[in-house]
């Protein structure tokens, strides 16, 4: 981005955000983190799919349709009581899940992915938490990003097959629009865990327990959020540490809106990898903290990518490469 | 127009999750008319203070004679069947972590409240709530009933290095509520 020495910045802006895709690789972990993790939701609620979401939830249908007739939400299950339908749907979803983690058909299955998860999120809003709703935004938003551009069924058949030079004024110009778009989306992307991070830890710095340093102390006795209770009680026998890691908390979560556009994003990714790791098994919540994990991927640049593959040409994450062209070109992006 | 969209949705994005003030509330319209549904957000994790004094939910039922005489049944503790679940499981299920825990949160809630959608509101979580505990208790075998009743017991966490108290702080037991008859 720096690289680009053109005097004028508007130009540069534009020339930016309409030629040049970013992120193409973080858009592809997004793509296959949140299909393979809303598919091992899916499996893992699948003893008790008609619970949640079937005609025989106490949710019931008439009381889901209720709901969404005054919340506007739409859902395919509520449109019929059947059991066949509800099985249908299921399996329509497990396959859309998998596809979209694969990347195949990639334009048409990220709707179909936002389609499912909305659908499902929206029959079972009342059993939902934070993870769920992250994972519905993501859908939305990814939708609109090129994320089956690279790691994809879809970037494999592209490259068996001889590239097609576009010559087309419309191709070109469609090509434009997918990139402008996909820029954007992966902003919106980016700036959305900004505010989640932001509001989380800027509610957490008003809590007396947090301020006092006691707050993880009360979250590792709560019943529901203890799969581990020796391990629960162990950590809640070092009051020092728990305070300790409850600031970090506060203060990492206060910091990513801040360090997410500059070098310090690789130590703030790193803490809250570990924070999200721990929530994962001391807490019970795999989804949500894998949730979490595959939104920080949104900040990784597409040079971390290409670094992890080829760790002997530049050891620095910041580097730029020594040879100017590399494996994977992001100019001219075929989205 | 899509970096004009992008920019719009982040503000609005933003305000909705900003503390209430001049700018939300004067637009707070447009707001929830671009928020609602699909970008409803709520981040309070743990916060501003995590639970501190868990609620416990009971349930029993109960059975009606011609004559209107109401026989109940035992109390079964449907968090801690909810807790007994999540032991030892890596990956536990909404069932157990969210289902009652949300239901009954939101219900209460909805309770507190005497403005417009309140009561409405509070209609629909009782027939869920109750909807749970007839499962429940149907899949425990407490034969047939066509009433259920539920017990809220409050037991507030120790502070740090204390054990907390063994018996409930408060206990709050709700009216019967009619379902439709199961087991019979």
């Amino acid at each position: 981005m720096a690289a680009d020495r053109t005097p004028d910045p508007v130009t540069r802006a534009f020339t930016l955000l309409t030629e040049r895709a970013v992120s193409l690789h973080a858009a592809a972990v997004l793509r296959a983190g949140y299909g393979l993790l809303y598919l091992a939701f899916l499996l893992r609620e699948f003893p008790h799919r008609d619970e949640i979401w079937g005609p025989g939830s106490p949710w019931s249908p008439a009381l889901a349709r209720e709901l969404q007739g005054r919340t506007g939400w739409f859902s395919v299950l509520t449109l019929s009581d059947r059991p066949a339908w509800f099985a249908c749907c299921y399996a329509f979803a497990l396959l859309v899940c998998a596809l979209f983690a694969l990347g195949w058909r990639t334009r048409a299955l990220s709707v179909l992915f936002a389609l499912v998860v909305t659908s499902f999120h929206g029959r079972a809003i009342l059993m939902t938490d934070g993870g769920d709703n992250l994972i519905v935004l993501m859908a939305v938003y990814l939708a609109f990003t090129a994320c089956g551009s690279r790691w994809s069924l879809d970037a494999r058949r592209r490259g068996r097959r001889p590239a097609r030079p576009a010559v087309r004024q419309a191709a070109l110009v469609r090509v434009r629009l997918r990139t402008v778009l996909h820029n954007c989306a992966m902003f919106v992307i980016a700036a959305q865990v900004c505010v989640l991070y932001g509001s989380t830890g800027l509610y957490k710095v008003q809590g007396d327990q947090w301020r006092d340093g006691t707050a993880l102390h009360y979250v590792l006795h709560l019943g529901l959020f203890q799969p581990w209770p020796a391990l629960s009680h162990l950590a809640d026998q070092h009051p020092l540490a728990l305070a300790v890691t409850g600031y970090l908390t506060v203060l990492v979560q206060v910091a990513v809106p801040f360090a997410a556009f500059s070098r310090a994003k690789y130590a703030v990714l790193a803490l809250l990898l570990g924070m999200h790791l721990g929530i994962a098994v001391l807490l019970g919540l795999p989804v949500f903290s894998g949730a979490m994990i595959v939104a920080d991927a949104v900040f990784l640049p597409d040079r971390f990518f290409r670094s992890l593959r080829r760790p002997d040409r530049s050891r620095r994450p910041g580097a730029a490469p020594a040879v100017p062209a590399p494996a994977v070109p992001d100019v001219p992006a075929r989205v | 127009m899509c970096v004009t969209t992008a920019l719009v949705h982040l503000c609005l994005v933003f305000l909705y999750n900003a503390p209430p003030n001049v700018v939300s509330q004067r637009y707070q319209r447009q707001i929830n008319a671009w928020i609602y549904p699909y970008f409803e957000q709520n981040w309070q994790m743990f916060a501003p203070n995590p639970e501190s004094a868990p609620q416990e939910v009971w349930a029993r039922a109960a059975t009606t004679s011609a004559g209107g005489t109401r026989r109940a049944g035992r109390w079964l503790d449907l968090t801690a069947q909810d807790t007994a679940a999540v032991r030892h499981d890596p990956f536990p299920s909404h069932t157990a972590q969210n289902m009652l825990r949300r239901a009954w949160s939101l219900y209460s809630t909805a309770q507190g409240t005497g403005d417009e959608p309140g009561p409405e509101r509070a209609r629909m979580l009782r027939r869920y709530l109750a909807g749970i505990a007839a499962q429940r208790l149907a899949a425990h075998g407490s034969g047939a009933f066509d009433a259920v009743q539920l017990r809220v017991d409050t037991t507030p966490i120790g502070l740090p290095g204390s054990p907390g108290p063994r018996t409930p702080s408060s206990t709050q037991i709700l009216p019967w509520w009619q379902v439709t008859s199961h087991g019979r």
